[in-house]
């Protein structure tokens, strides 16, 4: 059975907690020990800059795509901030306008580059740094740089929302995209209301089945302090008790053990 | 080497260029056997067509399976991929063949073995 060492996060619709959930999910498993690289390839809207309040960076992602740079060079080491055993690089996008721009641009050609360097990154980071999980923080939807990041995945951990043009376009994108690649698949509940009893939990994790026909990796309440949070806590390190941490930690549990049916 | 060692390996050699060149035919063969069965018989190779994501996704699923494959593993022979495909070395050797045709793949002989690889390096 393939492990799931290459994680993407993705969605259909921007908003669904991309981002939240893959920096939470990369300090799970750094908060459990391992060697994690969190990348940000939402190169139209990067955000990990910001998130991560990341200070000095040698080289963008955008440069190890474009074929100026090494890998190495590009991950920034943010260990100190945890205050566990493992080990936490992110690598980031340029949210520079003119990086945006350039990053929009780009041909097939370079896309398939891309594709190929991305590939490469198992080698690079899983064979020889001996990282333990790559995980990739994509942009919603059909771009090129989601699907390439599916393409080089283990697992796609698709977030999702009640919000009925999420659940059909998701849906759709299950059996006309990560079908066609045959890439394992789970999906995240995010921002559900009411799912606090265990039968409304059976319920949904039975409903997600028959709909998406893909196993149910997690079910996120909308709690008002994530949104209250503002983007600015890693709730896995920050508030561990929180019960927004303490999901994210059973999930990167059932990633770790391959427990995803 | 003595007169008996090289009079040995002559007929040796022999075959394996008998065997080299059987091989050939037999790949040529399938591209046209797999030619035939989409209805191609126009099989002039297009030039470098970027063997992209959104390509892959409008490819057949026998033919994805296998371009996927090579995407993987950067380089390999129709052996290595029946490997990872489960699927028997000759149909793989058909479908790499018709993808080298499709201007996706590149081909490349180093003595007996044929390998595959995308052109991510050429410009353009």
């Amino acid at each position: 059975m393939i492990l799931s060492k290459i994680v993407a996060v993705h969605s259909y619709k921007g908003g669904t907690g991309k981002t939240l959930l893959s920096v939470n999910l990369a300090a799970a498993f750094a908060k459990r020990g391992k060697k994690v690289c969190l990348f940000d390839l939402d190169f139209r809207a990067p955000s990990l800059f910001t998130t991560l309040k990341a200070e000095k960076v040698e080289c963008w992602l955008n440069d190890y795509l474009n074929g100026t740079c090494e890998i190495d060079k590009v991950l920034t080491d943010l260990s100190d901030r945890l205050q566990e055993n493992g080990k936490f690089f992110v690598g980031l996008a340029n949210p520079a306008t003119e990086a945006i721009r350039d990053m929009s641009s780009k041909d097939r050609k370079w896309e398939m580059r891309a594709l190929g360097r991305l590939l490469a990154l198992r080698n690079a980071l899983l064979d020889d740094k001996e990282f333990d999980y790559l995980i990739f923080d994509t942009s919603p939807g059909l771009q090129y740089s989601s699907i390439n990041a599916i393409v080089t995945a283990d697992l796609v951990v698709v977030a999702t929302t009640f919000d009925r043009s999420d659940v059909d376009g998701t849906r759709r994108m299950l059996g006309e995209l990560y079908n066609l690649f045959e890439k394992k698949t789970a999906l995240v509940l995010n921002k559900v209301l009411d799912s606090t009893t265990k039968s409304k939990k059976d319920e949904m994790q039975k409903n997600v089945k028959s709909v998406y026909q893909v196993p149910l990796l997690g079910v996120i309440p909308c709690f008002c302090d994530v949104l209250r949070a503002e983007g600015s806590v890693i709730f896995v390190q920050d508030k561990p008790e929180h019960p927004f941490a303490k999901i994210l930690g059973e999930m990167a549990n059932r990633i770790d053990s391959n427990d995803i049916r | 080497m003595t007169r008996e060692e090289a009079l040995g390996k002559k007929p040796l050699q022999i075959l394996e260029k008998i065997k080299e060149n059987l091989e050939r035919l037999n790949e040529k063969m399938e591209v046209m056997i797999e030619l035939q069965k989409h209805g191609r018989k126009d099989a002039l190779p297009l030039q470098d067509a970027p063997l992209d994501v959104m390509t892959l996704l409008s490819m057949p699923d026998h033919l994805r399976k296998t371009a996927m494959t090579v995407c993987r593993l950067g380089r390999a022979t129709a052996e290595e991929i029946a490997e990872q495909t489960s699927r028997a070395r000759a149909v793989e050797s058909a479908y790499l063949n018709q993808l080298v045709i499709m201007g996706y793949l590149k081909k490349e002989r180093k003595g007996r073995k044929a390998y595959f690889y995308p052109d991510r390096e050429s410009h353009g």
